[in-house]
């Protein structure tokens, strides 16, 4: 098999498994849009152009609220910041991407892709990880229109007591868990979540999500600070 | 403008503005320096990611922009969840336990509540 396709399937088998979370989320984030009001077409057109779907729920949710629309728009953004991050961080293994593939690459940018790619992928010899990371886009980019078409169809005959939005943290949750191989991380861990358990709730349009990721960030750096005496 | 105007114009700008915060820095990359103290700060990013996402979550009720209401059954699940997801590795069977128990919880403060 070309290396190429190799890349590709090994990109899609990781995400594999985040897969049966992405369900729910995207039934989720249909069924919402057909809750404020919309028609599938909405559904399909915030699920297809955004591609972020925390944001995109918040976003329609809020806007249904009757709040002003930069208040719904600017909770999405600052929600989608953490994207940013992701970028800068994952940009050095997309260095050999030439310009015309790089917006595409960013589109793909989301959670899941971006902890696929950066706890498993780039770890093996066998996969080129660019295209390790376009075939878990695809194949979450795919899963989440059809699931979100399927929420926006069935929708008003999902109840909210199913809870079907606490599929989302708990894959997250499953994705975290092997990530924290050593001391470090679950410090940075530890502290994340203390800050996102106060800030979250705490600080206006949902902003406490980006503060507390760099307070996590901050303090891993710390926690690995260059001793005293000790040369870089 | 009508609502369904109004949330085209949402859905194009939020579009726009999750596009380039998540494409210009993979665009940009080679063009712009990068420090090692940047480096030092992104090596977290996917653990500090990941937790900021899991604990309002495993916390709270959130609705749109309402008030955050702590979630007993919620928490439970996760925690339930966590240890499910230490011992076997596994993302089908947190999935599982997570939703299970919190099903079973609601439950439960039903017939008490």
């Amino acid at each position: 098999m070309p290396r190429t396709r190799h890349s590709f399937i090994a990109g899609a088998r990781g995400v594999l498994p985040i897969l049966v979370g992405v369900i729910p989320f995207g039934l989720v984030a249909g069924a919402a849009v057909r809750h404020a009001g919309f028609g599938l077409a909405e559904a399909v057109g915030m699920s297809v152009v955004v591609f972020a779907g925390a944001s995109q729920i918040a976003a329609t949710t809020i806007f249904e609220s009757g709040a002003p629309l930069w208040v719904a728009l600017g909770t999405a953004l600052v929600i989608n910041a953490r994207m940013f991050i992701y970028s800068t961080s994952i940009a050095s293994y997309f260095a050999d991407a030439p310009a015309w593939a790089r917006p595409i690459l960013g589109y793909m940018l989301v959670d899941q892709n971006y902890v696929s790619t950066m706890t498993e992928g780039r770890h093996r010899d066998d996969v080129d990880i660019i295209w390790y990371y376009v075939g878990g886009g695809a194949s979450l980019w795919a899963v989440w229109q059809v699931s979100s078409i399927a929420g926006a169809l069935l929708g008003p005959f999902i109840p909210a007591s199913w809870g079907l939005d606490f599929a989302v943290p708990l894959v997250f949750l499953a994705m975290l868990v092997p990530a924290m191989k050593d001391r470090t991380a679950v410090g940075v861990a530890f502290a994340t979540g203390i800050a996102a358990a106060v800030m979250v709730p705490l600080l206006p349009i949902q902003s406490g999500l980006i503060v507390a990721i760099l307070f996590g960030m901050v303090f891993g750096a710390w926690l690995e600070r260059p001793k005293a005496g000790e040369s870089q | 403008m009508t609502p369904t105007m109004q949330f085209w114009l949402l859905i194009v700008v939020l579009a726009l503005g999750t596009w380039s915060m998540r494409s210009w820095p993979i665009i940009l990359h080679g063009r712009v320096p990068r420090p090692a103290w940047l480096e030092r700060l992104l090596k977290h990013v996917p653990v500090a990611a990941l937790t900021a996402l899991v604990v309002p979550g495993a916390l709270y009720l959130h609705q749109g922009s309402g008030a955050y209401s702590f979630a007993p059954a919620r928490t439970v699940a996760a925690v339930v969840a966590l240890a499910v997801a230490w011992r076997t590795r596994n993302v089908l069977a947190t999935l599982a336990a997570g939703m299970g128990v919190l099903w079973a919880a609601q439950w439960a403060l039903t017939i008490i509540g």
